[in-house]
């Protein structure tokens, strides 16, 4: 109870743009968990039932072979490579929501500024709360999501040429 | 001269006019007559010689009397003028005793004063004031008398700044008048924690020291902190409970009403803020646009891949016709048809993409754009009224910030919303590019097969 009302703290010490910033990053966390899960469980069936099809036909050299090879390995990679670019996205917004916040606190500083002059730091240190703990946020986030991302894209690289690989034309 | 010698002769002829009455018969017995009228005259004037004595003595004696007065007169002068002398040596040193004495009256005098004058300051800016509005008109009249106060009012003074101490470390509930979000008077139940916070019904209020009131805020704090006022009214008195408190006495309450809203703030964007938006909508109207049409396309290309009836209101359809049309040709010039029926699709799907990516980079550097208008608009007021009010400078800030916050606003989801899209056409297109090709060789195949078999 007390960790919650601590969390609610931030939460308001840190405007709106924390709550966008966490949905964004929970909605990255939710994508990037998804694909791990599509990678490790689901993606090796489909490579075995791809293979099953590939090596029951007779001919595995003309024209047609390859371009239903092709086609296969085309089906994997679109299933590989979806929400990759949503993720990607998602990491290069998050440090713009911090800024994003960063603006909006200073405009609450200034605004304090406007009213009481610049000696009100009280009322002045509310808005720069807000810019340093979105631009933290927005930071932490985008940087947890950056090693998960490049990993998940070389995964998906390799993945492609596994699936290549193993409807060999022999 | 000669009416004096008648004068004179009519008086001594006066007691022989008497005489005259039994007149003498012979000379004898006028010269009686005469030696006894002569023996009484001197009788008469023996007489008149005594009183003039008697009286000339009388005088002597009054002078003499009148001379002794003035002697005592005299001798009481002196005497007064010595006390008269002594008096004032004695009250010169009296009021040298009084100026002594009183100097260090005259200082608590001063101390009485100020010390009224200031308590009058911080009672007055004290929430307390609406319950006991009494004590200010006592330091008022206290802090501009001119005579010196009486203990009495000494120790009102005294019990006015205890009063004060005890009752603003206190959580009170009273009844008073509250100036409402409207403007109106309403009587409420006000709940006053020490001098900090006031709240009633679960609304904030703020104490206006000018005029001793209290004003509900325009705009409340989150709701958080209002169900916990709530929640602090309706408690019991005894029970612990969590309430909260502005340390700055209402300054920071006073901070929300002052904070602008969403239209206030967008217009502190100036032009530049206003075509920030505008583009904005465009990028959305265009969003909406694509995403309609590539749900359509690719629902119409997930049933296409499903079913072997061509349908040519779809992409991959019109793809897989040309195969159907020329059945008979060979597989190079099929391979080059179907790439040229791919080309002549691509375009159609990526449409508007581009404008979104090139919106959603535009968007912040317009937004920078806005913040250098703003920066010199500041340093133009910095040039004219220099760094000293810091209100002047606050107008050009807020536009550079506004504007900077528009930009990233309206570039944050077009961003989003563009990969989205894009990573669905380039699902599309894969599908169109290879996969078509897939089915084609899949569908030639088992006619062939069917053909030969």
């Amino acid at each position: 109870m007390d960790n919650l009302f601590q969390i609610q703290l931030l939460m308001e010490s840190g405007g709106t743009v924390l709550w966008l910033i966490l949905l964004a990053s929970i909605l990255m966390w939710t994508l990037i968990i998804e694909r791990y899960v599509f990678i490790w469980f689901l993606h090796p069936r489909e490579v075995r039932k791809m293979m099953d099809e590939w090596h029951q036909r007779d001919d595995l050299a003309s024209w047609y072979a390859q371009q239903i090879r092709q086609g296969m390995i085309a089906e994997s990679r679109v299933m590989l490579e979806r929400f990759l670019i949503l993720i990607r996205t998602l990491t290069v917004a998050l440090p713009m929501l911090g800024l994003l916040g960063t603006v909006d606190g200073m405009i609450q500083t200034f605004d304090v500024m406007t009213v009481f002059g610049t000696g009100n730091t009280r009322g002045m240190a509310g808005g720069i709360s807000v810019a340093l703990i979105t631009t933290m946020g927005g930071l932490l986030t985008a940087l947890s999501g950056l090693y998960f991302i490049t990993q998940l894209e070389q995964r998906v690289a390799r993945e492609v040429n596994n699936v290549a690989d193993a409807l060999r034309r022999d | 001269m000669r009416s004096i010698s008648i004068f004179i002769i009519s008086l001594l002829a006066s007691p022989l006019m008497v005489m005259a009455a039994d007149k003498p018969a012979n000379l004898d017995q006028l010269l009686e007559q005469v030696k006894r009228e002569r023996v009484i005259e001197q009788e008469q004037n023996r007489i008149r010689e005594t009183e003039f004595l008697e009286a000339r003595d009388r005088q002597a004696e009054l002078l003499a009397q009148a001379k002794a007065d003035l002697a005592a007169e005299e001798r009481r002068t002196e005497t007064l003028n010595d006390q008269f002398e002594e008096n004032e040596f004695k009250l010169a040193e009296q009021e040298a005793l009084l100026q002594e004495r009183s100097g260090s009256l005259g200082e608590l005098f001063g101390t009485v004063r100020q010390m009224a004058t200031d308590s009058r300051a911080v009672i007055e800016s004290s929430m307390t004031s609406v319950q006991y509005p009494e004590r200010i008109a006592f330091l008022t009249e206290l802090s501009e008398r001119k005579q010196q106060p009486s203990i009495d009012e000494l120790r009102e003074l005294w019990l006015v700044l205890q009063h004060e101490m005890t009752h603003s470390g206190k959580v009170e509930q009273f009844p008073a008048q509250v100036i409402t979000a409207n403007g109106e008077v309403a009587d409420r139940d006000v709940t006053r924690v020490g001098v900090f916070t006031a709240f009633s019904d679960g609304k904030f209020l703020r104490y206006m020291s000018e005029n001793r009131n209290l004003v509900e805020l325009a705009r409340q704090p989150v709701q958080r902190l209002r169900d916990q006022i709530e929640d602090f009214e309706n408690s019991e008195a005894g029970v612990l409970k969590p309430v909260v408190v502005d340390p700055t006495r209402g300054a920071i309450m006073a901070l929300l009403v002052q904070t602008p809203d969403l239209q206030e703030r967008i217009k502190q964007g100036g032009w530049i803020g206003y075509i920030i938006l505008i583009l904005g909508a465009i990028g959305m109207l265009i969003a909406l646009i694509r995403f309609v049409t590539l749900m359509r396309m690719e629902h119409g290309v997930k049933k296409q891949q499903k079913s072997k009836e061509l349908n040519m209101k779809n992409p991959l359809g019109r793809i897989l016709s040309v195969y159907s049309d020329k059945i008979a040709q060979d597989v190079e010039t099929l391979s080059l048809k179907l790439d040229e029926a791919i080309l002549r699709e691509t375009p159609s799907i990526e449409r508007g993409l581009i404008t979104l990516a090139i919106l959603a980079a535009v968007a912040p550097m317009l937004g920078l754009l806005g913040t250098v208008s703003g920066m010199i608009e500041t340093f133009q007021s910095i040039t004219l009224f220099g760094t000293g009010d810091p209100k002047l400078m606050s107008g050009g800030i807020s536009q550079a910030l506004v504007t900077t916050e528009l930009g990233l606003a309206v570039a944050i989801p077009i961003l989003l919303i563009h990969s989205a899209l894009s990573s669905k056409s380039n699902r599309l297109i894969q599908i169109l590019d290879e996969e078509s090709a897939a089915i084609v060789a899949r569908n030639a195949e088992t006619q062939t097969l069917q053909r030969d078999g």
